[in-house]
């Protein structure tokens, strides 16, 4: 019967379709933990790699971990496949659950940034940046802050002083949770400014992304955020950004055009680096083609490209140089938090 | 004027190209099929479209992602219609009176309404948003957090007052699923909340792993016992898709009232189609003579909502195309592609590339027209859904569950949690508690709590600040009569009823 047909087929078109698409979706099959040959000349790698964005698709950390996969890719310095999956959740601490279970494995790489030090600080999980293996630092992007183009502050100088006399004068907003980045970027640089009480100043975190709109709609007063987050609004003159973080001018055009924190006299800086990171006791020879091969990526054209189109500083430290890095990283972020009474021990 | 009809013209001859008419034919069928499937919403269908995006280039990619986007709106209905089964939260609507129709032997024209539905929604937002686009994302603007919080507010009353008969029972769906909102990380503090030390629940529970255990576990709880008896009723007849004279007459008011509420909800960021689609069911609701008959079947109560929610993902695309801030999940996604295409999305992108603004914007006339003339035969073949066997279709619903559950977040917790909420969703079905308002709820309740908070925050703690603006008020009024005016009603009708009874 031509209906009990159309019927069979519907039912197999149907359930093919879905189990595509959720292929596409999914991870590949899980690697097999510890199954890392122990001799030394080991042809790596060999099988499909996992790479991991800590977070939803289309923020920072995907957008990273996206244009890595695609560079080694494009400059062929790695062949077998590199799918992404995002593991969100936590603020990053469900990937690095995930990482926990999968200690040993030599095929995970993933993502992370100074909330990867935060999280275990403010308490969010008892995981933190030891329970990883540390590849290598690869860009360092920075914030600025930002306010609707008729605001009274015309420089962070005025934002400070008014502070000054009232913490509470100045609503700041945010993308990151409070105790996370985006809040501890501006008290680093009110503190060097001279601002007392700093835990007393409002933070209010948009999560949403929504901060620029409410900071162009006047329902905060300045914004602190990534400079590639608020680019096309400042671009466009809806948005003035008062300072950046930076230690010098960075970037073409208008953003060059904004003043650092330490030209005006707030003597701090605040880097929002990011950087790769393999499952805990990753393989010694997986992590020795990770930091060969990175630090070749990032020599390349397009990495170099890539970086310019995003607005990244090619900030490229590995081995103990990176690790030291992070070290300083967790006491500078442990100070600051302790100060805002946000550091759990 | 002159100037925007020279770069729509320039736009059509962008989106006229073959190979965008082949991208544009691509992403509507893909997000019509991915829009059906439990559990695979447009933010997952552009997510997997992501790598492919890098070979098509910008204007290709955008016009794709897309179309996925409002493809998934047309298709999310379809399971809504057929199996009681939202693809989508921006669905959930559709089951309310869509699955009544396909009961009463009506499928074909729930499924042409439908159609028609997103059609003429998708369109004539198209159309504001070339006109209006800029004066929209202004208006929007003026939403601070207590503004979103009082819209929230507004829509999980209003949701939860629709019930028929018992607005109590409704308010008790509302609270649960509060409750379940609040589950996962403090937002505003970090503290764990509910979780009982799993770090999976941090993130609290995903609302579409809710929305599958509820309507498609709960509907195969629910027919469980005329499954295995074999005594559930099949569909054998099929008739053309098409709506009658007199359904179009008594549709194309509320298709037109509810095509600018679902724009404008989709343009403010965060609201999304779920809260349109149900807001014009509500106000469709309240505005009819016969209220009792929305859920029985009534096809002013499917066309609303699918026109409001196909106008909101047109809608939503206003914040990222003027401001470059994601108006929605998916919108979020998109920019994410955008950007690794070396596009900066926000006001500038009109005037350094014109020729993708206005080709998408182009596109989304042309997409609308194709996804129309192709879901028309699609449902045809679609609707023999009602005439498989219930021993062979809802072994399929629970596996289809099972995939899109785990498609969410690739979490084997998952399941367990699905499973619980099926067993709680059979239980309200049990007891007549509403399902929609605790779905809502759940959807909303997070942002509710933030927006609250953020609210208090900017304000130093004064509650001032919810009737601190023009809109504030007018939303506190309108939650207030929302509330107040059901009551009010059945008080009238309980008294005409005791006094018919004194006789």
């Amino acid at each position: 019967m031509s209906f009990k047909k159309t019927m069979t087929t519907l039912i197999a078109g149907t359930v093919v379709t879905a189990m595509l698409l959720t292929g596409c979706a999914g991870k590949p099959a899980a690697p097999a933990a510890g199954e890392a040959p122990a001799a030394p000349e080991v042809k790596y790698p060999e099988k499909a790699l996992e790479f991991i964005a800590p977070a939803g698709a289309g923020g920072g950390w995907d957008t990273t971990i996206r244009t890595v996969a695609k560079t080694l890719q494009d400059t062929k310095l790695v062949s077998v496949p590199m799918p992404v999956t995002n593991k969100p959740g936590g603020g990053g601490g469900v990937a690095l659950a995930y990482l926990e279970e999968k200690k040993g494995s030599d095929s995970i790489v993933t993502v992370y940034s100074p909330p990867l030090i935060l999280i275990n600080l403010n308490g969010s999980t008892p995981l933190g940046y030891k329970n990883t293996t540390p590849l290598a630092r690869l860009i360092a992007d920075y914030a600025c802050f930002v306010v609707s183009k008729d605001s009274k502050y015309k420089s962070i100088t005025e934002v400070m002083d008014a502070l000054k006399k009232d913490p509470k004068s100045v609503k700041v907003g945010g993308t990151s949770a409070a105790g996370s980045m985006d809040h501890l970027q501006f008290l680093k640089i009110a503190k060097a400014a001279g601002v007392e009480n700093v835990k007393e100043i409002a933070y209010i975190s948009f999560q949403d992304g929504s901060g620029p709109a409410q900071v162009m709609g006047g329902h905060v007063d300045l914004l602190s955020t990534g400079i590639a987050d608020a680019k096309g609004l400042m671009e466009s003159g809806d948005l003035v950004a008062l300072a950046t973080t930076a230690d010098k001018r960075i970037g073409e055009g208008k953003i060059a055009e904004i003043p650092t924190c330490k030209e005006l006299g707030i003597d701090a800086t605040f880097i929002n680096w990011r950087g790769l990171f393999g499952a805990p006791e990753m393989p010694e020879h997986a992590v020795k083609f990770w930091q060969e091969t990175l630090k070749k990526m990032s020599e390349t054209e397009e990495w170099k490209n890539a970086c310019k189109s995003n607005g990244w500083d090619n900030t490229f430290a590995s081995g103990d140089e990176f690790v030291k890095f992070l070290e300083q990283e967790n006491e500078n972020s442990k100070m600051l938090l302790s100060e805002i009474g946000m550091l759990k021990q | 004027m002159d100037v925007i009809l020279q770069n729509l013209m320039n736009g059509f001859q962008v989106a006229f190209e073959p190979i965008n008419l082949f991208w544009v034919t691509l992403g509507g069928i893909l997000g019509t099929i991915i829009g059906m499937l439990p559990g695979l919403g447009p933010a997952t269908g552009v997510a997997v479209l992501l790598p492919m995006t890098y070979a098509m280039g910008p204007t290709g990619a955008l016009i794709t992602m897309c179309g996925v986007y409002y493809g998934a709106m047309f298709g999310g209905s379809r399971s809504s219609i057929l199996i009681n089964t939202p693809g989508d939260g921006a669905a959930i609507a559709a089951t309310f009176d869509g699955y009544p129709m396909a009961m009463n032997g009506r499928a074909e024209a729930a499924l042409a309404i439908s159609a028609i539905a997103s059609f003429i929604g998708g369109m004539i937002a198209t159309v504001f948003m070339i006109f209006l686009a800029t004066p929209v994302a202004r208006f929007a603007l003026k939403f601070g957090p207590a503004e979103y919080f009082l819209l929230m507010l507004m829509a999980i009353a209003m949701t939860s007052s629709m019930n028929k008969g018992n607005v109590i029972k409704g308010f008790l769906s509302m609270f649960l699923g509060l409750m379940i909102a609040m589950v996962g990380l403090d937002p505003q503090s970090g503290v764990n909340r509910f979780t009982f030390g799993s770090l999976e629940l941090q993130s609290g529970i995903d609302f579409l792993t809710v929305i599958i255990a509820i309507y498609a576990l709960g509907e195969v709880f629910k027919c469980f016992k005329d499954i295995r008896e074999g005594t559930k009723k099949m569909q054998t007849k099929f008739g053309k898709i098409w709506i009658t004279r007199e359904d179009w007459r008594r549709t194309w008011k509320p298709i037109l009232r509810s095509t600018p509420l679902g724009f404008l909800i989709g343009a403010l960021p965060g609201a999304g189609g779920t809260m349109a689609a149900l807001m014009a069911y509500n106000n469709e609701k309240n505005l009819s003579k016969n209220p009792e008959d929305f859920g029985k079947g009534e096809i002013i109560g499917l066309a609303a909502p699918e026109a409001a929610n196909n106008a909101s993902s047109v809608g939503a695309l206003i914040p990222m195309l003027s401001l470059g801030i994601p108006g929605s999940g998916t919108t979020a996604v998109m920019m994410g592609a955008l950007l690794m295409l070396g596009l900066q999305p926000g006001p500038m992108l009109f005037q350094n590339h014109p020729d993708i603004a206005w080709g998408l914007i182009a596109s989304m006339v042309v997409g609308n027209v194709i996804l129309a003339i192709v879901n028309i035969p699609m449902a045809g073949a679609l609707v023999r859904v009602l005439a498989i066997p219930p021993k062979i279709l809802y072994p399929i619903i629970l596996g289809l569950a099972f995939i899109g559950t785990y498609a969410i977040s690739n979490s084997v917790i998952d399941f367990y949690i699905m499973i619980v909420f099926g067993i709680v969703g059979f239980f309200m079905e049990k007891a007549k508690i509403p399902s929609a308002p605790f779905i809502l709820a759940i959807i909303v309740g997070n942002m509710m709590e933030i927006s609250y908070r953020q609210a208090l925050v900017i304000s130093d703690g004064s509650m001032g600040i919810f009737v601190g603006s023009p809109i504030a008020i007018t939303l506190l009024a309108l939650t207030i009569g929302s509330v107040i005016m059901p009551i009010i009603k059945s008080m009238k009708k309980s008294r005409q009823g005791s006094s018919i009874s004194m006789k």
